[in-house]
C-alpha cells in the first residue's frame, strides 16, 4: 500500500448513471470472484481480473479498473450475477464501467476493427452490407411480408462466416420441414448489438438497434425466430428500453414446440453419444434449457450425457462480452474444459446451439486435437443429419 | 427417624440376563440386614409399582431402594411422597449396559452400587422446607428505561405487586435521547417513531404497580423473599419488602473522550452517535458550530470497541444504530453522500434489510481500519483508512461531520473499587478474588459486596447457556444491556425473562424450594455452629453470597439466597455444613461401602466423584449408547464438585482405592459449572490435596480431575479407561488391605 487514493465520488455517480443503479448495493462478499470460471483457468487475466474488486474500485470512483485485461475481462456469462445474494446487476456494472471509457473515445486497439465494421456495414465481421444474404443464394427463402407469421432473424456471425453459414441453412431447412410460417430481412437488417453493448459503446448499439426496431416495424413484424442466443437476448432484453416489443424466440424453443405437436419428427435413427454445453446467453440469461434437451432426445438411437456443468451451473465457452474478438493464449482458454468435460464422459458429439460457441468450441477442439474422438456440432446440423432416412 | 428400609432390584431391562440377583438379594438381606427385598421383571410397571406401594401402606416401609435404572429416569415414577426417602442404586446404565454380562466384576460392581445405596440412604433424614418469615411476592424493579418498565410491565400483568425505581425525574431512560428507533417490524426498512411515552402511560392501569423517580435504592438487606429495601427519593427514605429483584440499570456509552486518536474534541464536527441523535430531534441536521447544514457525513463503527486499548468488545446495536442514522440524513437530503467505515458490519436478523436499504441508497461502506482524520480550513473532515477490499488506503472527500459510534459500557462498571488498596498476596494460585465495585444501584447489605458479581468487561456474571438471566444473587437477575450489549427488541425479551425469573423464584422461596438448577429441591444446608471456627472459608466460597455474618464472624446462612449446590459444605475444614440428604458423614459411608479386593486379586478400584449437572448423566448415556469401560470404577453422584469436601479424598485412599477421578465441568472464562465458581474451586482444593499426597508418599497422580460436558459421552470411556492405564504404572495403592 504505497499512496493514497482519492475517493471520487463524482466518478462513483458518472458510473452508475451510465447504467450501474445497483452498483452500491454490492456489499463485496466476494462470491461473484469465487464463481467466476476465470478462477478456473491460469495466466495474467486471471491473476489481474477480480470481479469483487473491480465493482468495489467503481463504489468508491478509484482509478485502476481501466486497464484492459480488467475492463474486458468479463466474459459477461452470468454465473455471478445470478448468484449474487444482493441481486446486483453486475454486467449492467461492468457494461457501465467500460462506457465510461468507450463513450470517450478509448476502445481498446483490438476492438476498434468491430466497432468500425459496425458502424460502416452494420455487422461485425467487416462483410460487406451487400453480401449479408448471399448465404441464401438457391435456398429459396421468402422474404418477410404482413401475411408471414415469424421473422427469421439470422446473426451476422451466420450470414458471413463459413463454417456458421451451415448453422443458417440448417435452421432453414428444419423450420421448412416443420412448415412454419416464416420469411427473412437479411438484407435490410443490422447486428442485434448485443455484444458492442456490453462492450461498452452504447451510443453504437443504439443506432444498430433503432435501425432494426424502425426495420421490423415498418414491415410489421410480430414475432422473430432468432439462430443465435445473442441476439434473442438483445430483442428480449435490450430492445424494450427502445421501445421495440416483440414475441422473440430461440429456434430451439420453435423447434421443441413443433416436434411436441407432431410436426416434426427425426426418423434416422443416430447412433451417437451426444453431450450438449448450454450456451448462457440461451440458458442462464434466458433460462431456456429443456428444449435443446428435448429436441435431442428425440431423435432416435441417441444417447444423452449430461456435462458436469450443466443448466445454471454451465461453464461460459468464453465467447460472450466481446471476449470473442479477444486474443487468449492456449491454456487459457475455457473451452478447452468443455472439451476436456466431454471427452471425459465419452461422448462423441458436443452440441451446442449458438455460432459464438461453435467459434470458440471448434477453437478449443481442434487446438486439444480431440477432433478424432469428439464432434462439435450446432444443434439444427445434428438434426438435419436426422432428418431423412438413407 | 426410625426407618423400615425395602430394597427392590429389578430384573428388567437385561438386568437379569447380566448379573446375579440372587447375590444381590444376599448383599441387601444379609449385609444390608434389609427387612424386605424383593425382585421382579418391571418395577416400573403397574404391577412392579403396586407391590412397592402395598409395602409402604401395609407393611410399614418407609425407606426404599430401588436397585435398577439411572435416578435420571423414572424419578416420577418413583416418587412415593415426602414421608417415603427412595434412593437408587444404578445397575442399569453404568453396569449392565456398559459392562460384560455375566462377569464378575461386573458383579462386584452391582453389588458395591447397591452397598452405596444402602449406606447412603441410613444418612438420609426426611426434609423439612425452610420458611422464612413474612415472606412478600412483590418485584422490585431497578431501572426505569425500556428494560426496567417492560419487566414491571410483565410483572403487574401476571398479577405480581411490583415496584419500579428510577434515578432520574423522568423515566424512559436512553430512549428519551433517542430521534427514531431502528426499525421493529416489516419490511425493517424504516426507523420507527419512539414509543415508549405509550409504555409509560401503560403503567398507570396497574394499581399494585408502584414507581418512584428521582429515587435511588439506600439498600437492599435479607434475601429472596424477604428482601428489605430503603428507598431514598428527594430526603425522605420509604421502605418496601420485596421477593425478588430485577436490575435494569442499563449502559451508557464509551466515554469519547478517550477517542483523540479519532479526532474526538480535537475537531468541532467529530461527533458522538448519542450526539447526532440530539441533531435529529432538534429538525434539520446542522453542525453545531457553525450550524451548516450536513451534506456529508462519516460514521465511524467501533470507535473504541473491539479495540484492546479500549473497549475490547462489541456493544452489538451501534452498526445498525449507525446505518438506522444514515437514513435521517438521506432522509433530509437523499443526495447527501454517506461514509461508513466499519470493521464487520453487524445487522443480524431482520436489520440486514435497513443494511440493504442504505447501501442501497448509495452509502459508501469501507471494511478497514482508519489511519487518520483531518480538518480543512471550513472545518470539513477528510477521512483516510486502509480500505481492505482494494487492499489500499483511502482518502475521503471532505465531509462536513464525522460520527463516532461509540460502544457501551454497563453502568455496573463504574464505582470505587474496595479492594484497590490491598496487596494481593504472591505465590498462591487461588481463584482471583471478586471484585464488586461500588456502582451504587442496589447496595445490598451482604458480606459479600454491594453488588452483583461482574465478569470481566463490567458486566453482570451469570451461567449464559443455562441460565442467562440468573446472576450470582439469588432472587436479583439482570436485564437489559447492564447484562449484555442488546438493541431494544432483546432488552424488551431480557426484561420478560427475567420478570418470570423473579416470579419463580419468589413461589419457590414461598414453597421452601431451590431455584434453579436444582428447583423443588427442598434440603438446604444446617450448620453445626457450636463447632464451627469462624474461619470464613463458607462465606468466602459460595458463589452466590448467601452467607452473612454476625459481628463476632459467625456464619448467617440465608437459605433462600441457597442454591443447594453444596460447596460450603465442601469447603468447610470442621464439617459442620450438612444437607439432610447430602452430608460428608454420608458421602464418607458410601466410600467405606465399596469392598476393596486384597492387592493379589489384582482387581484396583477407582472412586468417580460425577457432577450430577452434566458428568453423571454423561456416563449414563455412554451406558445409553452401549459403550464399554472398565469395571474398576465406583461412581458417586456429587451436586457440583465445588461440594467434594477434601475429607472424602483422604476416606477413599485409606480405604484402598488406588485412585479418584473428579468428572465436572468446564471452568475458566467460558465455564459451564451450573454453580459458577464450583469446578474451579475444586480444582483449587485438588492442587492442596496433591502436596498432602506427596507427603504421604502417594502419587499425586492417584487424583485426577476431568472437564466433560453433557455433549462428552463418547469420550467417558477413553477417560475412565487411561485413568485406570495410569494407575496400573503406579501399582496398587499401598495403604490397601491397612
Amino acid at each position: 500500500m504505497d499512496e493514497i487514493k482519492n475517493v471520487s465520488l463524482e466518478m462513483k455517480d458518472y458510473i452508475a448513471s451510465s447504467g450501474a443503479e445497483t452498483l452500491s448495493w454490492c456489499m463485496q462478499c466476494g462470491l461473484c470472484t469465487n464463481l467466476c470460471p476465470w478462477r478456473l483457468v491460469p495466466g495474467e487475466v486471471s491473476e489481474n481480473f477480480n470481479i469483487r474488486k473491480m465493482q468495489r474500485l467503481g463504489q468508491l470512483g478509484l482509478e485502476g479498473f481501466e486497464e484492459e485485461n480488467i475492463l474486458f475481462a468479463c466474459v459477461t456469462c452470468g454465473m455471478c450475477q445470478i448468484n449474487c445474494p444482493r441481486k446486483v446487476e453486475i454486467i449492467d456494472n461492468v457494461r457501465s464501467m467500460r462506457n465510461t471509457t468507450v463513450g470517450a473515445g478509448f476502445l481498446p486497439p483490438h476492438l476498434r476493427p468491430i466497432a468500425g465494421s459496425l458502424h460502416a456495414n452494420g455487422n461485425p465481421w467487416s462483410g460487406e452490407r451487400e453480401k449479408r444474404a448471399a448465404w441464401q443464394n438457391g435456398l429459396d427463402i421468402p422474404a418477410f411480408t404482413e401475411d408471414t407469421e415469424y421473422l427469421l432473424f439470422v446473426c451476422c456471425t451466420s450470414c458471413y462466416d463459413t463454417r456458421s453459414k451451415k448453422i443458417a441453412t440448417s435452421i432453414v431447412r428444419l423450420l421448412k420441414a416443420a412448415g412454419v410460417n416464416f420469411g427473412v430481412l437479411t438484407a435490410e437488417e443490422n447486428c442485434c448489438g448485443e455484444s458492442i453493448r456490453k462492450l461498452g459503446d452504447e451510443e453504437l448499439f443504439q443506432k444498430l438497434a433503432q435501425g432494426n426496431i424502425d426495420l421490423f416495424k415498418r414491415k410489421g413484424v410480430k414475432k422473430i425466430i432468432t439462430t443465435s442466443p445473442h441476439c434473442l437476448y438483445a430483442f428480449k432484453k435490450d430492445y424494450p428500453e427502445l421501445g421495440g416489443e416483440f414475441e422473440v424466440m430461440h429456434y430451439s424453443e420453435v423447434l421443441a414446440q413443433l416436434v411436441k405437436e407432431g410436426k416434426l419428427s427425426f426418423p434416422q435413427e443416430l447412433a451417437r453419444k451426444v453431450t450438449f454445453h448450454d450456451p448462457c446467453y440461451l440458458g442462464r440469461h434466458n433460462q431456456v434449457f429443456d428444449p435443446p434437451r428435448e429436441l435431442i432426445q428425440s431423435i432416435p438411437g441417441v444417447e444423452f450425457v449430461e456435462l458436469d456443468r450443466s443448466r445454471n451451473k454451465s461453464l461460459c465457452c468464453a465467447g460472450g462480452g466481446g471476449r470473442i474478438w479477444a486474443e487468449v493464449p492456449m491454456g487459457e482458454r475455457f473451452g478447452e474444459l468443455r472439451i476436456t468435460g466431454a471427452v471425459e464422459k465419452q461422448a462423441d458429439t458436443l452440441v451446442t446451439a449458438c455460432p459464438y460457441c461453435i467459434i470458440m468450441l471448434d477453437d478449443a477442439c481442434a487446438g486439444l486435437e480431440k477432433g478424432d474422438v469428439l464432434q462439435v456440432m450446432e444443434m439444427s446440423e445434428l438434426l438435419c443429419t436426422a432428418l431423412d432416412t438413407k | 427417624m426410625d426407618k423400615k428400609t425395602a430394597v427392590y432390584i429389578c430384573t428388567g431391562c437385561g438386568i437379569g440376563e447380566s448379573l446375579d440377583t440372587e447375590a444381590l438379594v444376599k448383599v441387601a438381606t444379609k449385609e444390608g440386614k434389609v427387612p424386605v427385598c424383593k425382585t421382579h421383571g418391571f418395577f416400573c410397571g403397574p404391577e412392579g409399582l403396586a407391590q412397592i406401594k402395598n409395602d409402604i401402606e401395609n407393611e410399614g416401609v418407609n425407606s426404599v431402594v430401588i436397585a435398577a435404572c439411572s435416578s435420571r429416569v423414572n424419578y416420577d415414577v418413583f416418587d412415593f411422597g415426602p414421608a417415603v426417602l427412595t434412593e437408587r442404586a444404578n445397575i442399569r446404565e453404568q453396569v449392565t449396559w456398559t459392562h460384560k454380562a455375566n462377569d464378575e466384576d461386573t458383579q462386584m460392581m452391582a453389588e458395591d452400587n447397591l452397598r452405596m445405596s444402602l449406606a447412603k440412604i441410613k444418612h438420609v433424614e426426611p426434609l423439612e422446607p425452610f420458611q422464612g418469615e413474612n415472606m412478600v411476592k412483590t418485584v422490585l424493579v431497578v431501572g426505569g428505561g425500556l428494560t426496567g418498565i417492560t419487566a414491571a410491565l410483565e410483572a403487574a400483568k401476571t398479577g405480581y405487586k411490583t415496584v419500579l425505581v428510577e434515578k432520574n425525574q423522568a423515566l424512559g431512560g436512553w430512549l428519551n435521547g433517542l430521534h427514531r428507533l431502528a426499525p421493529r417490524k416489516a419490511p425493517y426498512t424504516m426507523p420507527e417513531e419512539v414509543d415508549i411515552a405509550d409504555k409509560i402511560k401503560e403503567l398507570s392501569l396497574y394499581p399494585d404497580l408502584k414507581v418512584y423517580t428521582g429515587a435511588e435504592i439506600e439498600e437492599i438487606a435479607g434475601a429472596p423473599g424477604m428482601f428489605d429495601v430503603s428507598i431514598r427519593q428527594d430526603s425522605g427514605i420509604s421502605t418496601e419488602r420485596v421477593g425478588s429483584v430485577i436490575l435494569a440499570t442499563g449502559a451508557v456509552p464509551y466515554d469519547a473522550t478517550k477517542l483523540q486518536h479519532l479526532g474526538y474534541g480535537k475537531f468541532a464536527n467529530v461527533i458522538t452517535a448519542q450526539k447526532l441523535e440530539e441533531l435529529a430531534g432538534q429538525g434539520k441536521i446542522v453542525r453545531p458550530g457553525d450550524g451548516k447544514e450536513v451534506q456529508s457525513i462519516a460514521f465511524i463503527q467501533c470507535a473504541g470497541s473491539r479495540d484492546p486499548e479500549h473497549l475490547p468488545y462489541c456493544s452489538a446495536v451501534c452498526c445498525v444504530e449507525s446505518l438506522k442514522q444514515a437514513t435521517y440524513l438521506k432522509e433530509q437530503n437523499p443526495e447527501a453522500s454517506v461514509y461508513i467505515f466499519y470493521k464487520d458490519l453487524r445487522a443480524p436478523g431482520e436489520y440486514e434489510r435497513l443494511y440493504k436499504k442504505v447501501q442501497q441508497d448509495g452509502a459508501i461502506f469501507v471494511r478497514g481500519d482508519i489511519t487518520g482524520i483531518d480538518e480543512d480550513d471550513e472545518k470539513n473532515l477528510i477521512v483516510r483508512a486502509q480500505d481492505v477490499l482494494t487492499l489500499s488506503e483511502i482518502s475521503t472527500e471532505s465531509v462536513d461531520m464525522v460520527v463516532l459510534a461509540t460502544g457501551m459500557v454497563p453502568t455496573t462498571a463504574f464505582g470505587e473499587n474496595p479492594e484497590a488498596q490491598t496487596e494481593t498476596e504472591s505465590g498462591d494460585k487461588a481463584p482471583a478474588g471478586e471484585v464488586i465495585l461500588k456502582s451504587n444501584l442496589l447496595n445490598l447489605a451482604y458480606r459479600q459486596g454491594p453488588e452483583l458479581p461482574t465478569l470481566k468487561y463490567g458486566f453482570s456474571d451469570s451461567n449464559f447457556i443455562c441460565f442467562p438471566y440468573e446472576t450470582r444473587r439469588t432472587g436479583i437477575y439482570a436485564a437489559g444491556s447492564v447484562r449484555a450489549p442488546m438493541d431494544e427488541a432483546s432488552s424488551a425479551e431480557d426484561a420478560a425473562g427475567a420478570a418470570m425469573k423473579a416470579i419463580q423464584c419468589m413461589e419457590l422461596s414461598d414453597q421452601g424450594s431451590a431455584v434453579h438448577p436444582r428447583v423443588w429441591d427442598l434440603s438446604f444446608p444446617e450448620f453445626a455452629m457450636q463447632r464451627c471456627t469462624q474461619c470464613k472459608r463458607c462465606t468466602v466460597e459460595c458463589p452466590f453470597g448467601a452467607i452473612n455474618e454476625d459481628e463476632k464472624a459467625n456464619p448467617l446462612p440465608n437459605p433462600t439466597r441457597c442454591r443447594r449446590c453444596g460447596v460450603c459444605m465442601g469447603a468447610c475444614p470442621e464439617r459442620i455444613i450438612s444437607f439432610k440428604n447430602y452430608s460428608v458423614p454420608m458421602i464418607g459411608s458410601m466410600i467405606k461401602a465399596i469392598e476393596v479386593p486384597d492387592e493379589d486379586e489384582e482387581k484396583p478400584r477407582i472412586l468417580v466423584f460425577a457432577c450430577e449437572n452434566d458428568a453423571y448423566p454423561a456416563v449414563d448415556m455412554a451406558g445409553i449408547n452401549g459403550l464399554r469401560y472398565n469395571s474398576w470404577v465406583r461412581i458417586i453422584p456429587v451436586r457440583c464438585l465445588g461440594s467434594i469436601n477434601l475429607v472424602w479424598i483422604a476416606d477413599t485412599l485409606s480405604n484402598g482405592i488406588d485412585g479418584i477421578l473428579l468428572l465436572g465441568c468446564k471452568h475458566g472464562d467460558d465455564y459451564q459449572c451450573h454453580f459458577v465458581k464450583g469446578s474451579e474451586l475444586a480444582e483449587y482444593r485438588l492442587s492442596k490435596v496433591s502436596e498432602t499426597l506427596d507427603r504421604l508418599s502417594l502419587e499425586s497422580d492417584r487424583v485426577r480431575m476431568e472437564e466433560v460436558s453433557i455433549v462428552d459421552y463418547d469420550k467417558i470411556p477413553a477417560i475412565l479407561d487411561s485413568f485406570a492405564e495410569r494407575l496400573e504404572e503406579l501399582g496398587p495403592n499401598p495403604y490397601k488391605g491397612f
